[in-house]
């Protein structure tokens, strides 16, 4: 593993170049645990003061050194996105495994569940969950819905590849030797579908993470708890543009922009460390 | 020795399916009778769609609707111990695979999984059939490898890093290395080249002289079978047409079908040019009445259109046929 990442890390480009955008986003998360400032605290500084020494990003019309509060915005929407994926992951293997793999009538009535999601439209029901939540609204309840709508493509593209690998001579060899059903889905067709988990795995963050900050940005969400939303939809809120506070802006978009490049490119070299074929395609000098 | 250690009765399988209204009945199997004794390679031969596969599905119990076995039986023997395997549970029929009964799957180079190290398939397939520790199961999967002439660092080898021959050797590996007295094998060199498949062969029989097991082999190349196996039944249209001992069966096939089914092997210093069957097998969800075969059959009369002929015969070599040849006088 170590060595794979190391190998992948000077051959690879784009893994390298995905590595570094994100281990200094990710870095650049963990400084909000040193933050001298509580997340949530305003005026405590000078407002509306441009990047220089002392606030490296500058500071917001609300009197909050950019530089901390940024650190709290981007773990908040890292966290935020990781979660959504791995739940949505898990309903998406879940789902799709079993329903390759059945076949027939539980096939017939997942897919029918997994279609709906995939012709529910997600916006309308993002703003009318909001609506009705309100003040209950929090950070953890929009991740699990926005999970239990982020799965239905996936377990689609899962379910091919699990009905496809139903019929190779491996899982009727293991039907034959008698592995339980559950074995074979977890032990022998796993391995096979999870390059391309790992791949929806980076898409869905960076889906997740675009679709919070759109919500965010027009205030249908927690306002409270910073995320990188949260911090444009203030900086809107304040005209940050029109009185020439472009820091308050660029900053968030410019992290927000490097996650999601890093992701991407993630998600492009991923399949070479996870399918064996390729990652010795790529030793061959 | 003791009695068959398989004996087919009677055995009926077809596949049905009941789709938007439409019935199909597709007689795969129909009538199957034979046994194979301890310490024997029994052949089964015929053309594409004869039901020699669908006919060993049944047989191991490998098979999902829409087959399913209208009536015979199929009785293992394993020390002594019946198995009734179309009646036993779940569970029991777990407990003789493997390690009694091992079934080298048609398409053979495929049953490794491609994203799974080769130690992985035997640990999945193998190892929970034999238990015991561990590294003491890797010692005996890699001595056994040896066995097979195959270095034992191709337990930690990717299956797409083997050429096909040594996937198909390792499959053989895997299905002999707990040592079942029964290995049912589907075409299991097919796909090689005459060298790699003469070499794949020895190895089979060794290790079921070795281990004193039996083997049901499918193939249709009867050069193979005439190489291997020391009984020989031929399948037409999803019925045994003629069964007998493969040298009496290449010296004095008694059955048309089977005549020409030989008289189709090339041979040194024969160059006269090789005359082929007319038509093509019969659609098994419409079987012609009678005799399956008649309407290609060179002999057919009244009678072959009319009637089933049944397998008889004295002295082992049988034949389903009303104008079979005589026996041969030994």
């Amino acid at each position: 593993m170590g060595r794979t990442l190391l190998d992948l890390l000077r051959y690879n480009r784009q893994f390298a170049a995905g590595a570094v955008l994100l281990l200094v986003v990710i870095g650049f998360a963990c400084l909000s645990f040193f933050s001298p400032y509580a997340p949530n605290d305003a005026y405590v500084t000078a407002p509306d003061l441009p990047p220089d020494w002392t606030y490296p990003m500058g500071t917001t019309s609300r009197g909050q050194d950019l530089f901390w509060l940024l650190s709290f915005a981007i773990r908040n929407t890292l966290l935020f996105g990781l979660a959504v994926a791995l739940f949505s992951r898990l309903l998406a293997l879940l789902i799709g495994l079993v329903a390759g793999y059945s076949g027939g009538l539980v096939d017939r009535a997942l897919m029918s569940l997994n279609d709906t999601f995939i012709v529910i439209p997600l916006f309308p029901i993002l703003v009318l969950f909001y609506f009705v939540m309100r003040d209950r609204m929090s950070w953890g309840l929009l991740a699990l819905m926005m999970a239990c709508l982020g799965w239905a493509y996936d377990a689609r593209l899962i379910r091919s590849v699990a009905m496809s690998l139903r019929h190779r001579e491996f899982t009727e060899t293991a039907i034959f030797s008698g592995m339980s059903t559950r074995q074979i889905l977890v032990e022998e067709h796993l391995p096979y579908v999870l390059p391309i988990v790992f791949s929806t795995t980076m898409n869905n963050i960076n889906w997740s993470i675009g679709l919070e900050v759109t919500l965010s940005v027009l205030g249908f969400t927690d306002i409270n708890t910073p995320t990188i939303g949260v911090l444009i939809y203030w900086a809107n809120q304040h005209t940050a543009l029109v009185s020439g506070i472009w820091w308050w802006i660029f900053f968030p978009v410019l992290l927000v922009v490097m996650t999601f490049i890093g992701l991407f490119l993630l998600a492009v070299s991923m399949n070479e460390y996870i399918d064996p074929r390729s990652r010795l395609g790529r030793r061959a000098p | 020795m003791t009695g068959p250690v398989l004996a087919v009765a009677g055995l009926r399988a077809y596949y049905r399916t009941s789709a938007f209204g439409v019935r199909r009945e597709v007689r795969a199997v129909d009538d199957v009778s034979l046994s194979v004794e301890p310490n024997e390679i029994y052949g089964l031969a015929g053309e594409s769609s004869s039901g020699k596969t669908t006919l060993i599905k049944t047989i191991a119990n490998a098979f999902q609707p829409p087959l399913q076995v209208l009536a015979g039986s199929v009785v293992f023997d394993f020390a002594g111990k019946r198995f009734d395997i179309h009646s036993l549970a779940a569970r029991e029929l777990a407990a003789i695979r493997w390690k009694h009964l091992s079934y080298i799957m048609q398409g053979s180079m495929n049953v490794l999984n491609p994203v799974r190290r080769v130690r992985q398939s035997f640990i999945d397939f193998a190892f929970r059939h034999i238990g015991g520790p561990l590294p003491e199961f890797l010692d005996l999967a890699r001595k056994h490898l040896q066995r097979l002439h195959l270095e034992p660092q191709i337990l930690d080898a990717y299956p797409h890093q083997l050429s096909g021959g040594m996937r198909q050797r390792v499959t053989i590996a895997l299905a002999t290395v707990c040592q079942p007295q029964f290995i049912i094998a589907d075409e299991p060199t097919t796909a090689l080249d005459v060298v790699v498949q003469k070499g794949v062969l020895a190895m089979i029989h060794e290790v079921q002289r070795a281990l004193g097991s039996s083997i049901l082999f499918v193939t249709h190349d009867m050069a193979v079978h005439a190489n291997l196996s020391d009984r020989l039944g031929i399948m037409y249209a999803g019925r045994l047409v003629e069964e007998g001992r493969t040298a009496d069966l290449f010296r004095n096939p008694r059955h048309p079908y089977t005549a020409h089914l030989i008289a189709s092997l090339p041979q040194l210093g024969d160059s006269a040019p090789k005359q082929g069957l007319a038509g093509a097998p019969p659609n098994l969800a419409d079987p012609p009445e009678g005799c399956r075969f008649h309407p290609r059959c060179p002999r057919a009369s009244d009678i072959c259109r009319r009637e089933v002929p049944f397998l008889q015969g004295a002295s082992g070599h049988r034949v389903a046929c009303f104008h079979a040849t005589a026996e041969s006088v030994a």
